[in-house]
Parts: structure tokens; C-alpha cells; sequence
């Protein structure tokens, strides 16, 4: 597939906040994303923060933008300074016409930006509030800074806090109202940056809530997780919505049990999810190898962070790419997918759940924490769209069987897809065999027998490659000479670098995103890749290891020369892609 | 269509013999078939039960039979529930989900081969053999004390725990018939010599120091119970029902299925009413 794209950047502005872990950044964030989708315009956002409760620094970052917009930006437009800290760890990030908002009490900001002095200790102090409030000034002042309209933020608020009792909701909005005021009294407002246009309806989510959507969407009707970071939203929100969607949502004493019982699940019928970071990966291993064996199909979400062990855990990488690729012991087929953004992410989930039944074996998605918990603006018709016309595909699972009681579960197939009867029909049982196993279940040693087996489970695997495996997605400019090549929540930044650059260079630039990362179809790759671009590639990635760029050698033996590797724990900016290329070039 | 399947390769005069014929004269008895239990094994000479023993069943991973049947049972909470797994498998790899099985009063039999041993990998010691028990991987004897499985049930939560003994059949298919028609998580420990790697706690050893538990015995009593659980530390096995009590399941606590099996509920498809939350 060739997607055209690359636009003029209209506007991007980037609003930041910084304060102490404890001081409710996150929420403030989230609320200024509202603001502006609601106010008409689309977001990109992106938190830092330690793994700490109280204490540290926490950031959240908005672009605020009139298209699509998938990347955070560089320089900061307005800087939100709830301390000193803020200030200092990010003036190298401030341009000129930067907006700063500080309180003069706790320090003066040495810099030729923009000054807003608010006293946000003495309205403390006045309106007798928690340091979480203040926020809700700092909020009303960036509004009015913006041009943006109390008003939105009042159906946030109240959408928010509305069950809690209109006096919250009120306290709220009459402080982000003395914010708002304190501006147009003692400075004016500055931008029209979110002064309020017509646009469509649209959500703002993390690539986590992208999976709960999609794993709502795809009928399942289990999901277990032991709350790992990055993905232990997913567990919270699928929680919170069990008792609407019916879902049952479980959460365990270990992965091993997680695992387990969603294999159990799937056994017994039902559509069945995992979620995960690395660490409660690591223990899931044996399973996935028994669902391989036994040939069930779930889906398990791997939401990377640094590692290795507990590593860095609020901090981002694509460093068990291949660790996910070959987990499990022994020869099984198994399928790693990985979106690139919360839409793909969806579409991809969606899919996850149907390629668990039609192959009866694990399906593994890959996200990280860049992906997992940065929030990106969609429109809510396009996503009610992708969930209300998807047909959901269970294969060859069935819960009446014609054979007789003799029940061939691991019945030779050309295909190498079995029927798999939901256990309760009468007359009829089997087992789902972690031995070695006959087309009849019954455990066998036989090497005749087991030959039989070991090709019946590979066979799915070459059935997927001809049936369900995806090529790249190519972005930009089919001529281009320079061609990134990259996966999973690398599109954002290499997407709107390259928006950059076509304004830059006055030529285009190419990007092929791969999204099934494993197995390759290695002919389809080839093809792919040969025959339209021999020039400049660059290989990105999140990682030390150029995990992807081995794993594209070791499946069609492509092998990537140039690597762009970044593993502090941050996500490609696509500034860094701009700067990188331009010294290069 | 029975309960037979293969010819079992048991060892003989293993008590895995006598465990066998107790589980399926139980669910005959009780009117059950293969197609109306879901059955778990775990891996050991006990779970290769799995093809002795007809059913729709798991031959899981050593140590997972309780978690893989917790998950199925949540699907079809309606279909009788059984593990069937060796004392290795379900106290020792496995023994952090039997804990939490326990607490979580889930709706299954646990049936456990408490052979002291772990015997399909050749007779190393398992947690339950008597602290000096030696063997293979315990030349001078085992340091740790033993697990006590039926203290250890009752304390964590488990609403039925018994004791059988693969020696007597006839009292071991009316203690599981108990256990199967309990609703929430019942433990049968059964005391299986192991004929081939436990020289020390044979038919002859359990002869002596096992006893029935009293007609007139109260098994609603949590205290008492603990104490008759505590005497195989001293070398005497009480045989019967230790705990019998009535408490809700872990699956009658989810509205979600209140009525239908999770398979049986219709699609969600109110998308709109999540999606908004979203926006
Ligand atoms: C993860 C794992 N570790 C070790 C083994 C090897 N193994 C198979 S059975 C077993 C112990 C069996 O002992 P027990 O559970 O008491 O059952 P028994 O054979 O005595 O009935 C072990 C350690 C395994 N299959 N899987
Ligand atoms: S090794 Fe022991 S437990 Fe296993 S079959 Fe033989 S006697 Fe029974």
C-alpha cells in the first residue's frame, strides 16, 4: 500500500507543564488536549514522569494543531512552570517568542522569552486549595494566554467531575476562571491558538485505549492482566467497562496464572487477552508455548519499556522485539504484529483477535510506552466506523462439530488448521494436549506421529503468509531517494519529520512501516523492497540492537546498512530525524 | 461413550490406580460424562491421567492445571470442574495459584496425588515429604518441613478439604462425590504410595497411621478442622471430610454472568456509549 501524504505543516503549537509528581500534571495535560479538540482542532501529546508516586518531575506535553499531527515537537511554545525544575530542564527547548508562566515567589525565570509572571502561591494561599488545584489557575490563564474558551473547559470539568457533585465541578471552573482573569487584567491574550472552529467530533486517545477499543470491538470476552507499567491502563479501563461490555476483566496473583487462565478461557470458547510489559512477558513464556502446542489462539499485548529486568519502567523502548518474536520453547507458529499509532492500533487489534481463531495459535501486539501512553486526537466517527463494520472471523472454531466421537481436534489439514469444537457438545470430548499429541489428542511419541504434527503446525504458518500477512505500508514520495524504514510507534515522528524535511529539502522522502513483523513473507518483502527502492535506506529504531533490522535480514536477507539507533528511553523526536539527516546529507 | 480411555501405565501397585477408579466411579455415580466435565491435569505420573480419563480436558503445563481450569471455568461456569495433579505440580511449581484458588473459592475439585514425591521425574523429594525424607536431589534428607496441604487450604480460604487414602477406594469415590457436589473450591489430598520411588511411605506406613475421622465429627468447625489438620506433623493422617462449609463462589460474584455462561452472552455493541467517554 502507498499512502501520498505529505503536507504543509499549518501550525503546531506545543504547550507544556511541569510540576512534582503528585502535583496532577497528567490530568491538567489530558484536559488542555480536550480543550483543543473540542475547540476544533487536532492533538498530539506526551508525558514524562518517573516511577515514583510523590517527588520527581512529571512533564505532559500538547501539540496543538490544525491537521494531524503524530509526534511531539522540539521547541516549546508555552511552558507551564509549576516550580523551578520545569524551567531549568527545559529553557533549551524555549525560543523567543516562548511563552512562560511562572510565579515570581518561587523564582525568576533567566530567559528572553516570553515572561507571564502569576502569583499561583498567593491564590493558594487566598482560595485556601491544594497544590492539584493551582493547576486549574495555571489551566484558565493558558486558556485566556490562547484564546481558547472557559466554556470548553467547563464541559470537560463537568464531564469529568460531574458524578463527584456540581460543587467540584464548580470549584474547578471558577478557578481556571481567576486564571483566566488574572490575564486579561494584568497582560493580554497573546495567540489565537484555540479559538474555537467548527470540527468533528473526535476522541483523544492513548495507544492503550486504542487496544481497550479494539479488544471491545473484537467480541472478547476475557481479559487478564497483572498491572505492569506501560500497560496497566488497559487493565483499569477494561475494568471500569466490564459491566457495560460484559466482559469479565481478572486480575490474578502472576502472569503465570494471567496467562494460564486466559488459555483456559480461550479452551472453553471464549475470545481471550493478555496484557503485559517485559518482566510478566518473561513469565508467560512456557504458556505461550503450550497454546502453541495445544493450538489456542489469544491475544497478548506487550507494551515495551526500557529494560532489561525492571529497568527503566515509565521510560520507552522497542527492546523486546525479538525476545517477543522467539519467546516460547520449542517450534510453534506465532504472529507479532505491531501499530504504529493509536488508529492502526484498532485496526490491528481487531484483527489480532481473528488471526488468534483462524490460527489457533498466540498472536502477539506490540506497543511500548511511547505509543501506550501518549494521547492522539481521532475522530470518533472514523473509530465507531472501524468497530461497527468489523465482522469478526472465528474460523474453524465451532460449537457443533459433524465427526463423530472419535473427535479429530488435531485433524491433518491441507491448510493445517484443525476444527476446533468449543468443549460441551454432547457425545463428544477431547483435551488440548501441551504433550506431543495424535490428530485424536491422545499424547504420542511416535516420530512418524510427531513429524505429522511438527508439519501441520508449520503449515498455518505458511497458510497466514499467503492469506492474512501484510506488506509494508509505504508513506511519501515513491521517488524519494532517501527511505526510512522503521516500525511500531516510530511512524509518528519519522511521519512528521519528514513533513519537515519536504519543506526543507524541496523533495521528498519515503518511509515503508511495517506493522506484521512476524514471520516475513520473504519473496513479498523483496519484491517490495528491490523494486521500487535501491537508494538511501535508513533503518530507525528504539533500541540498541537494530532488533528489526536482524529480524528483516534473518527472514528475506535484507540487510539494512544505515541504522538510526536511540535507546535512552525516549522516543524519536522528529526534529532529531531533521537534524540527524541534515548533518548527513 | 464412558470414562475409559487408554489403559493406564501406572506403575503396579501405584495408588494412582485406586485414585483413578475413585474419580470416575464418582462421576458415574453422580451422572456425569465425558462431555459434561472439564477436566485439568497437571504434569506428573498423576496427570497422565489425561489419557487415561475421558473428558473435555487440559493436559496443562506442570503446575498450571488450577489457573488454565480457573479461566475455563469463567467461561462455562456451569460445567463441572476438575484438577486432577501431583503434590510437585500443585503445592510446589503450582502451589501460589493453589493458595489463591483457595481464597478465591473457586468452583472446582482439586484432587491431588500426595505421594511425597515427585514420580515421573524419578523420585526427588516433593514439598510434602517429612522434614530428613531422603532422596535423589536430597541425599542427607530433605531440610525443609512439609507443606501442610490442609492447613494450608483451610487457612486460605477453600470451603471443603478432605483427606482419602488410594488404599481405600470405597471410602475415597464417597469423599469425592462430596467434593464434586460442593460449590466452590473443594481439596481432596489423597495419600498415594508410590510403589517404585517411596520406600518409606508405603501402603503398609499408611495402614497404621491413618484413621477415619468420627461419624459424629463437625466439619463446619474452622478451628477444629485446623487441628485435625495439623496431625499428619505427628504422623497421623486423618481420613474424611476435615471442612465442609457453605460460602459463595467466585463466579456467583460476577453479575456479567449471572445468568448465562460467558459464552452464551450476545455481543456488546453499544460502541457509541464507550466511545464518547473518550472524547
Ligand atoms: C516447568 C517444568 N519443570 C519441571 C518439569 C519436569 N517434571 C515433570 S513432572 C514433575 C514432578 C512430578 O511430581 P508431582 O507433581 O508430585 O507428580 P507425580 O509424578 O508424583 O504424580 C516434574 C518436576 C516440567 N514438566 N515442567
Ligand atoms: S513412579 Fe510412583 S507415582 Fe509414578 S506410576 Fe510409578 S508408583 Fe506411581
Amino acid at each position: 500500500m502507498i499512502v501520498k501524504h505529505v503536507k504543509i505543516i499549518l501550525m503546531k503549537f506545543n504547550w507544556k507543564i511541569g510540576g512534582e509528581a503528585g502535583f496532577g500534571i497528567m490530568t491538567s495535560g489530558l484536559e488542555i488536549a480536550k480543550v483543543a479538540t473540542r475547540s476544533g482542532y487536532h492533538t498530539f501529546d506526551y508525558s514524562e514522569y518517573p516511577s515514583l508516586i510523590r517527588g520527581g518531575h512529571n512533564t505532559y506535553e500538547v501539540v496543538i494543531s490544525n491537521d494531524s499531527v503524530s509526534a511531539p515537537k522540539w521547541e516549546i511554545d508555552m511552558l507551564v512552570c509549576l516550580n523551578k525544575d520545569t524551567f531549568e530542564l527545559h529553557k533549551d527547548r524555549l525560543h523567543l517568542g516562548s511563552v512562560i508562566l511562572y510565579d515570581p515567589e518561587d523564582f525568576q525565570p533567566d530567559s528572553t522569552s516570553i515572561l507571564i509572571p502569576i502569583p499561583f502561591k498567593a491564590f493558594k494561599k487566598e482560595c485556601n486549595i491544594d497544590q492539584k488545584m493551582v493547576n486549574s489557575i495555571a489551566l484558565g490563564a493558558s486558556l485566556a494566554l490562547l484564546g481558547g474558551e472557559l466554556k470548553v473547559f467547563e464541559t470537560i470539568i463537568r464531564d469529568e467531575f460531574g458524578k463527584k457533585g456540581e460543587a467540584i465541578v464548580k470549584e474547578n471552573v471558577e478557578l481556571a476562571k481567576k486564571g483566566y482573569d488574572y490575564i486579561l487584567k494584568e497582560h493580554c491574550p497573546l495567540k489565537q491558538i484555540l479559538q474555537k472552529k467548527k470540527g468533528e467530533r473526535q476522541m483523544v486517545v492513548t495507544g492503550n485505549d486504542a487496544f481497550s477499543l479494539g479488544v471491545i470491538g473484537a467480541d472478547c470476552r476475557y481479559y487478564a492482566a497483572y498491572p505492569m507499567t506501560p500497560s496497566s491502563s488497559v487493565l483499569g479501563t477494561l475494568a471500569a467497562l466490564q459491566y457495560q461490555t460484559g466482559m469479565v476483566v481478572r486480575h490474578p496473583e502472576d502472569e503465570i496464572s494471567v496467562v494460564n487462565s486466559a488459555i483456559g478461557a480461550a479452551f472453553a470458547g471464549a475470545r481471550a487477552a493478555v496484557g503485559t510489559s517485559g518482566g510478566g512477558f518473561a513469565l508467560m513464556n512456557e504458556a505461550l508455548s503450550y497454546a502453541g502446542v495445544a493450538e489456542i489462539g489469544f491475544v497478548l499485548f506487550l507494551a515495551m519499556r526500557s529494560g532489561p529486568a525492571t529497568g527503566m519502567p515509565t521510560w520507552t523502548e522497542q527492546g523486546d522485539l525479538l525476545f517477543a518474536t522467539f519467546a516460547g520453547h520449542g517450534e510453534f507458529p506465532k504472529i507479532v504484529l505491531a501499530p504504529g499509532d493509536p488508529e492502526e492500533m484498532i485496526t490491528l487489534t481487531l484483527k489480532a483477535f481473528d488471526l488468534a481463531d483462524i490460527y489457533q495459535t498466540p498472536v502477539i501486539l506490540l506497543s511500548d510506552k511511547f505509543l501506550s501512553e501518549s494521547h492522539t486526537s481521532l475522530p470518533e466517527d472514523r473509530v465507531l466506523k472501524l468497530l461497527k463494520t468489523h465482522k469478526i472471523d472465528r474460523g474453524k472454531i465451532v460449537a457443533k462439530t459433524k465427526q463423530g466421537s472419535e473427535y479429530l481436534r488435531y485433524k491433518n489439514e491441507p491448510d493445517g488448521i484443525s476444527e476446533q469444537l468449543i468443549p460441551g457438545q454432547e457425545g463428544i470430548f477431547y483435551q488440548a494436549n501441551s504433550y506431543e499429541h495424535l490428530e485424536d489428542s491422545h499424547t504420542t511419541e511416535s516420530g512418524v506421529e510427531r513429524i505429522k504434527q511438527v508439519n501441520k503446525r508449520d503449515k498455518k504458518r505458511q497458510t497466514y503468509l499467503k492469506k492474512h500477512f501484510a506488506e509494508p505500508t509505504f508513506y511519501g514520495d515513491p521517488k524519494a531517494d532517501t527511505v526510512f524504514i522503521s516500525w511500531g510507534s516510530n511512524k509518528g515522528p519519522i511521519l512528521e519529520a519528514m513533513k519537515i524535511l519536504a519543506e526543507k529539502f524541496k523533495r521528498g522522502f519515503g518511509y515503508v512501516h511495517f506493522t506484521h513483523l512476524y514471520p516475513l513473507d520473504e519473496e513479498k518483502i523483496k519484491d517490495f523492497m528491490n523494486v521500487k527502492y535501491n537508494h538511501r535506506r535508513i533503518l530507525i529504531e528504539n533500541n540498541s540492537h537494530a532488533q528489526f533490522g536482524s529480524l528483516l535480514r534473518m527472514q528475506t536477507g535484507i540487510d539494512i546498512k544505515e541504522k538510526w539507533l536511540k535507546y535512552d528511553g525516549r522516543p524519536w523526536w522528529p526534529e532529531e530525524i531533521v537534524q540527524r539527516l541534515t548533518n548527513k546529507s | 461413550m464412558t470414562f475409559d480411555a487408554y489403559a493406564p501405565t501406572w506403575c503396579p501397585g501405584c495408588g494412582d490406580w485406586g485414585i483413578r477408579i475413585g474419580i470416575k466411579t464418582a462421576l458415574e455415580q453422580a451422572g456425569y460424562n465425558p462431555s459434561s466435565v472439564l477436566l485439568s491435569f497437571d504434569i506428573g505420573c498423576s496427570g497422565n491421567m489425561n489419557d487415561f480419563l475421558n473428558g473435555y480436558a487440559l493436559h496443562t503445563l506442570h503446575g498450571r492445571a488450577i489457573p488454565t481450569l480457573v479461566g475455563a471455568k469463567m467461561v462455562q461456569h456451569k460445567t463441572k470442574a476438575i484438577v486432577v495433579g501431583g503434590d510437585g505440580g500443585i503445592y510446589g511449581e503450582g502451589g501460589n495459584h493453589f493458595v489463591h484458588a483457595c481464597r478465591g473459592n473457586h468452583d472446582m475439585t482439586v484432587i491431588v496425588h500426595d505421594n511425597m514425591v515427585y514420580g515421573l521425574t524419578t523420585g526427588q523429594v516433593a514439598p510434602t515429604a517429612k522434614k530428613g525424607y531422603k532422596s535423589k536431589s536430597t541425599p542427607r534428607g530433605i531440610i525443609e518441613n512439609p507443606i501442610n496441604p490442609l492447613a494450608l487450604a483451610i487457612i486460605s480460604g477453600a470451603t471443603f478439604v478432605a483427606q482419602g487414602f488410594a488404599g481405600d477406594v470405597r471410602q475415597l469415590v464417597e469423599i469425592m462425590k462430596q467434593a464434586m457436589n460442593h460449590k466452590g473450591f473443594s481439596l481432596v489430598n489423597v495419600l498415594q504410595p508410590c510403589v517404585t520411588f517411596n520406600k518409606v511411605n508405603t501402603y503398609a506406613y499408611y495402614m497404621t497411621k491413618t484413621y477415619k475421622l468420627d461419624v459424629k465429627y463437625d466439619p463446619s468447625d474452622r478451628k477444629k478442622a485446623l487441628t485435625k489438620a495439623m496431625e499428619p506433623f505427628e504422623e497421623k493422617f486423618p481420613l474424611g471430610v476435615l471442612y465442609n462449609v457453605k460460602a459463595q463462589t467466585y463466579h456467583e460474584q460476577w453479575p456479567q454472568i449471572e445468568k448465562n455462561m460467558l459464552i452464551e452472552n450476545k455481543r456488546f455493541a453499544s460502541f457509541s456509549d464507550i466511545t464518547k467517554k473518550f472524547v
